[in-house]
């Protein structure tokens, strides 16, 4: 498990962060990215893991932090979809917020070494991911082939478009397909739900691990379309969404089963999800 | 030995509540609790260190039903967090029963192990000496035996009182114990006596391998039947010494506010209920399930003890009668076999 490493060596009470940029990402996303006061981030983390960012005085939500560009910054890509998340939207650069962390596992970055890698992301789903898939990208020679599958409901709802459609095609060996949801004018590429692209791809399992984000829906999907093209429960990792407080394990909130998704997860490969009640 | 003839009672009391706030079960109004030493009125409250259970556990002691986290300032530009611990003063708890202090040893599982410690509840628990009453005549709801308490020899105890009719025996059983032993000075005689004999339970409640069973029994339709009466009222974990589930609230005016916790309760549907209206325990059922899923079976896969100490607090508490023995019962006898 990681450090907590914040202003204070209480886990439960963030450290102070300044937003250094906001991005619009589509109509409901935005990307804040932010630093301690003074430079530096309040914490390290790797692909995968969690921070807590406060909005003095309206909330909390629990976010996968998108990416951290060295000890610059830590890059959040958060969706309008409540109470807190509309203030958020509102902030401008050189706000202020509260931030701590980092919580969960992460995504196995170490296990993944050496194998294909297939991302498979819907909406907002692809803020975890990203973080995997930029590191994947940094250490490009520790991975081989890498696929990224994604889809959102029309092309102004797509996250990262920059990587998605110029960045990322130009990466070593490196493949992007991107669908949306029904057609539109000016959209030439593909149109269709996520599960059934993938099927239509049909990316082979052999030395490949394929990691999967999206809304629950889109998840239980995608798995079954996986388990039939022979990927085995081991091949197969994803997160898993539970509403949190705490973030470390102790509120009781977020369990499925005897886990807790704050701390066992978010990620979990498929032997693991099976093992858990069907309770998410 | 020490012992501490009852006589002296109050005197001891009084004593002890010099150095640190003292907690001791108290009959007030129509209330039973664990209240401090200093607001017992004389007249109107009664002293219950005979009656086994009070109605309330002495959690809210180590774990307050809300305390405050940290406090800021600014709301946008330039923000403070400081945080803030409320009275972290010597406490006392007097008199707790064998269940009350094996709850509290699954509360340092949770707050104090498993990767992260938490401050708050550190502080509080550090500076929380227990004095516990052996039990050697279970009560008629008592059930901690089958749950892997030993009612004789309460956990966590930093003195042990036993109780042999006029006095009791005074036996300290750690650092923070000798402390109150020496504090009490000449209060305590020196004198031989004999620990009663643990007398029969009257609950039945055959926990072994329950844990294990329930494993295959998620989707068992004995879920659907228990949960049919529940109100979802929450009552259940309210009174429940081992229940610790909190939540995160705001409270703000102007520029300034502070962030606190709260008890919780998983028997509430927006507990889990998430923005967009997913909610993966919508209905009564899966969270009662979750409830006694909870205590019976994942809190034993994680931290190898069941979450219910067998206090029966519940089962007196339930407006709609739900039996948390029966259901352990239940489950033993449950042939899954023929529903698998
Ligand atoms: C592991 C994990 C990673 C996440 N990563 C991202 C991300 O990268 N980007 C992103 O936009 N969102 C992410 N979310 C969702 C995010 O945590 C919030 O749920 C969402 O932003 C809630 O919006 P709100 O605070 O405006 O809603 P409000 O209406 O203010 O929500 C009220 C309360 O409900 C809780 N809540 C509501 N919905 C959820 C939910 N779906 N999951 C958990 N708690 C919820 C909130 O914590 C809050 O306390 C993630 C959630 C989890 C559990
Ligand atoms: S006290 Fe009884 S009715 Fe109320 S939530 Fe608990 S089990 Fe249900
Ligand atoms: S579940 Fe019921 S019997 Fe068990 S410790 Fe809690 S209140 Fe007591
Ligand atoms: S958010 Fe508190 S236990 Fe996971």
């Amino acid at each position: 498990m990681s450090e907590h490493k914040c202003n204070c060596e209480n886990p439960l009470v963030p450290g102070v962060v300044e937003v250094i940029d906001i991005k619009d990402e589509t109509p409901d996303v935005k990307s804040f990215f932010v630093r301690s006061i003074g430079g530096g981030v309040p914490f390290d983390v790797m692909p995968g893991q969690l921070g807590m960012v406060s909005l003095l005085p309206v909330g909390e939500g629990m976010y996968s932090v998108s990416w951290q560009e060295e000890q610059e910054y830590l890059h959040f890509a958060i969706k309008r979809v409540g109470l807190m998340t509309n203030e958020l939207h509102r902030i401008e650069v050189g706000h202020q917020l509260g931030v701590r962390g980092p919580y969960g596992n992460g995504f196995p970055v170490e296990e993944c070494k050496g194998k294909d890698m297939l991302f498979i992301a819907g909406g907002i789903g692809l803020a975890p991911l990203r973080s995997f898939i930029k590191y994947c990208f940094k250490h490009r020679q520790d991975y081989g082939k890498i696929q990224i599958i994604y889809g959102s409901r029309s092309y102004a709802d797509l996250c990262f478009k920059d990587e998605l459609f110029e960045k990322w095609p130009q990466e070593k060996d490196t493949e992007v397909y991107i669908t949306i949801d029904n057609p539109e004018e000016g959209w030439d590429g593909h149109v269709g739900f996520v599960p059934a692209y993938l099927e239509e791809i049909n990316p082979a399992a052999a030395g490949k691990i394929a990691v999967v984000c999206g809304p629950p829906v889109m998840i239980k999907f995608v798995l079954q379309s996986l388990e039939k093209m022979g990927y085995t429960d081991e091949q197969v990792i994803s997160t898993l969404e539970m509403r949190m407080k705490c973030g470390i394990g102790k509120c009781g909130r977020c369990n499925v089963g005897s886990q807790y998704i704050c701390l066992d997860g978010p990620v979990f490969n498929l032997a693991q999800l099976k093992q858990l009640p069907p309770e998410w | 030995m020490p012992i501490l003839s009852k006589s002296k009672i109050k005197d001891v009391l009084n004593q002890l509540s010099q150095n640190a706030e003292l907690f001791v079960p108290l009959a007030r109004g129509d209330e039973s609790g664990f209240y401090s030493w200093n607001s017992y009125q004389e007249g109107s409250d009664r002293l219950m260190l005979d009656a086994l259970n009070v109605l309330l556990p002495p959690k809210s002691i180590v774990f307050p039903q809300t305390e405050r986290m940290y406090s800021f300032t600014g709301n946008g530009t330039t923000v403070e967090i400081k945080e803030t611990f409320e009275s972290p003063q010597p406490r006392i708890i007097f008199g707790l029963r064998a269940c009350d202090a094996a709850a509290i040893a699954c509360f340092d599982d949770v707050f104090l192990t498993m990767g992260f410690v938490d401050s708050f509840y550190q502080a509080r628990r550090d500076n929380t000496t227990i004095v516990a009453h052996a039990c050697y005549q279970p009560g008629a709801n008592c059930f901690c035996e089958a749950m892997g308490v030993d009612p004789t020899e309460p956990v966590n105890a930093d003195v042990i009182i036993r109780d042999t009719g006029d006095s009791y025996i005074w036996e300290s059983k750690t650092d923070k114990g000798e402390k109150l032993s020496a504090a009490l000075g000449a209060l305590l005689e020196n004198k031989e006596a004999k620990s009663p004999q643990l007398q029969p339970f009257k609950q039945q409640a055959n926990y072994e391998g329950v844990a294990e069973k329930l494993k295959g029994m998620f989707e068992d339709p004995m879920w659907e039947e228990l949960a049919s009466t529940c109100q979802t009222c929450g009552i259940c974990t309210y009174v429940c010494p081992s229940c610790y589930c909190f939540d995160i609230q705001v409270k703000s005016w102007g520029d300034e506010g502070y962030r606190f916790r709260c008890y919780d309760s998983c028997m509430y549907s927006e507990y889990t209920l998430m923005a967009g209206g997913h909610n993966p325990r919508s209905n009564e059922q899966e969270r009662f399930r979750n409830r006694f899923l909870h205590k019976l079976q994942f809190f034993s896969e994680r931290y190898g003890k069941p979450l219910c100490t067998g206090c029966g607090r519940c089962i007196v508490a339930c407006p709609v009668g739900i039996n948390i023995v029966q259901i352990i019962n239940q489950v033993k006898e449950a042939d899954t076999s023929v529903r698998a």
